[in-house]
């Protein structure tokens, strides 16, 4: 069965053709971010004239690396939620025209479905699992029983973590999309600040606003004093308490579900440092660790063919008057 | 001839469907926030009922504007969609045009407001030719003899369209690739405009 799939929840327009949602057929990717970095972030407005221009255009290119026509493609999936609505609906007005002039089942699928069957493209998921989801709007730790059921344990209060990264970017003078550059410089640093490990409780919730707050005041104060602050070290401190937060809530979901196998998804899956702690604690504790390469952790239309197989297996469709939801639970 | 036409870029949607100048089905009702949502089973009971399917349409006639920026994308990624896989050209319409070919004696001066004093406007006579182009500007500062005509609340008329009209005025052009067919909106984003400031201020 091949699915053609549409993702534009944020600043990607992406259309792939997936086979039996393991077999990533062709994927075609188009990033606005280098447009972005000129406003220090994702602007929504022009984001959505960005996906109306291109949208054709890369549903046209998909097809054409996959050597296929519309008459070959047995169902089409899109991304309906949760994202940036002007956005969403670019993509869905697409698929759900697609659907209409072909006839053909109309699959909705949830952005968060899709980070988590991004894996799946890699390895088949294996159950049960817990899965982490982290990214520029997302932070959740979910446990699913089997293909297609979600079970959110917990998720951010507040920032996302890939958020908290952006900003505290800025802060360091880092240039937009800070994540990855963070990151970098966390390589290169001492764990010499005094940051708090954030919400370091019993639950599976996260918050990411008090670390944040904590970095932007740090930088304040020691600039009233006259002091530089070494954005190396603030890189490295920043980072391991959200690598440390991160690691210690997932190990004990896994410990508390007695689950052997971990997915990490989403943008800030491509993390160098939290990828070696990960490692690190499953090898230690005999864990299935699966992390998708970089290409599949950031927004992608693969990943929403993938999730939209087991979803239509679940007997899941839409009709016509599918909506797009800036923010929609994950079920 | 059988053509689609859609305009999304107001609060009221208009799809139509029209065969040898006819009008074989049409939808014109105050739509709002449910544009999105509601769009696609119009234009799907407007195929069933005219017993048409999107391959026999020969062009699509599709408002870019000016008006709702979501509102203007929504139609049109119906349209581009449609018209691109199926090989149909799109013809690109205003939407202050299609409001101005409400029937008057007078110059229509077609109006969307924008907010904060703005509007959009467009000033055509009765055979819809353009006698001043589509413009982003404050509404004090249109000079021009007509009636305003408008959904919002301006003193003048509601519009009262004439398809039929729009269409024949514009049937014979050839038609754009639906690719590079794009939305007129006649207004920067603020992102852009405060970029702008910040550039010009820093050129002085």
């Amino acid at each position: 069965m091949y699915i053609l799939a549409i993702e534009s929840s944020c600043d990607e327009t992406s259309v792939s053709i997936i086979k039996g949602g393991k077999e990533e057929i062709a994927t075609v990717v188009l990033s606005q971010m280098d447009t972005h970095a000129n406003y220090g972030g994702v602007v929504p407005e022009i984001a959505s004239r960005m996906h109306i221009e291109n949208i054709t255009l890369v549903i046209e290119e998909a097809l054409k690396k996959a050597n296929m026509t519309m008459d070959d493609i047995d169902a089409i999936a899109v991304t309906y939620g949760p994202g940036l609505i002007g956005s969403l609906l670019i993509g869905l007005m697409a698929a759900k025209t697609l659907a209409f002039a072909y006839k053909k089942h109309l699959i909705p699928v949830h952005h968060i479905a899709g980070h988590i069957y991004a894996n799946n493209l890699v390895k088949r998921l294996e159950f049960p699992l817990i899965a982490l989801v982290i990214s520029g709007g997302h932070t959740d730790l979910i446990y699913m029983k089997e293909d297609y059921s979600f079970e959110k344990l917990g998720g951010t209060l507040d920032d996302a973590v890939g958020e908290a990264y952006d900003k505290v970017a800025r802060v360091i003078n880092v240039p937009y999309p800070g994540g990855p550059l963070v990151d970098k410089l966390a390589h290169q640093g001492q764990d010499t600040y005094n940051l708090p490990l954030p919400l370091d409780d019993d639950s599976y919730n996260f918050s990411f606003s008090g670390l944040k707050s904590a970095v932007i005041n740090l930088v304040h104060n020691e600039k009233q004093r006259g002091n530089e602050i070494i954005p190396e070290n603030m890189a490295t401190s920043f980072q391991n308490r959200v690598v440390e937060i991160l690691t210690k809530k997932t190990m004990k979901a896994l410990k508390e579900y007695d689950v052997k196998n971990l997915i990490v998804a989403g943008g800030v899956a491509a993390n160098k440092g939290l990828r070696e702690r990960l490692t690190k604690e499953c090898n230690e504790n005999g864990i299935n660790l699966t992390i998708p390469e970089i290409k599949y952790c950031t927004d992608n239309a693969a990943m929403i063919g993938a999730a939209g197989y087991y979803a239509y297996k679940l007997g899941r469709r839409a009709d016509l008057s599918l909506n797009a939801k800036a923010s929609e639970r994950l079920k | 001839m059988k053509y689609l036409f859609i305009d999304s870029a107001t609060a009221t949607l208009v799809v139509a469907i029209i065969i040898d100048n006819e009008i074989a089905y049409i939808y014109n009702k105050e739509t709002g926030k449910d544009m999105s949502s509601t769009i696609m089973p119009v234009i799907e009971e407007a195929f069933a009922q005219t017993a048409l399917t999107p391959k026999d349409i020969d062009k699509i006639f599709v408002s870019t504007g000016p008006g709702s920026f979501t509102g203007i994308r929504v139609g049109l990624a119906v349209a581009k969609t449609m018209a691109w896989s199926l090989n149909i050209p799109i013809i690109p319409i205003s939407s202050l045009e299609v409001i101005a070919s409400t029937p008057n004696t007078n110059n229509n001066i077609a109006l969307i407001d924008a907010r904060r004093g703005y509007v959009f406007a467009g000033v055509y006579d009765n055979e819809l030719n353009e006698i001043k182009e589509d413009k982003h500007i404050l509404l004090s500062d249109i000079k021009a003899d007509g009636t305003y005509i408008s959904y919002d609340d301006f003193e003048g008329l509601k519009p009262q369209i004439d398809l039929l009209k729009v269409i024949k005025k514009h049937e014979k052009e050839q038609g754009e690739n639906p690719h590079t067919v794009n939305p007129k909106y006649l207004k920067l984003t603020e992102a852009e405009e405060n970029l702008k400031k910040k550039n010009d201020n820093a050129n002085k």
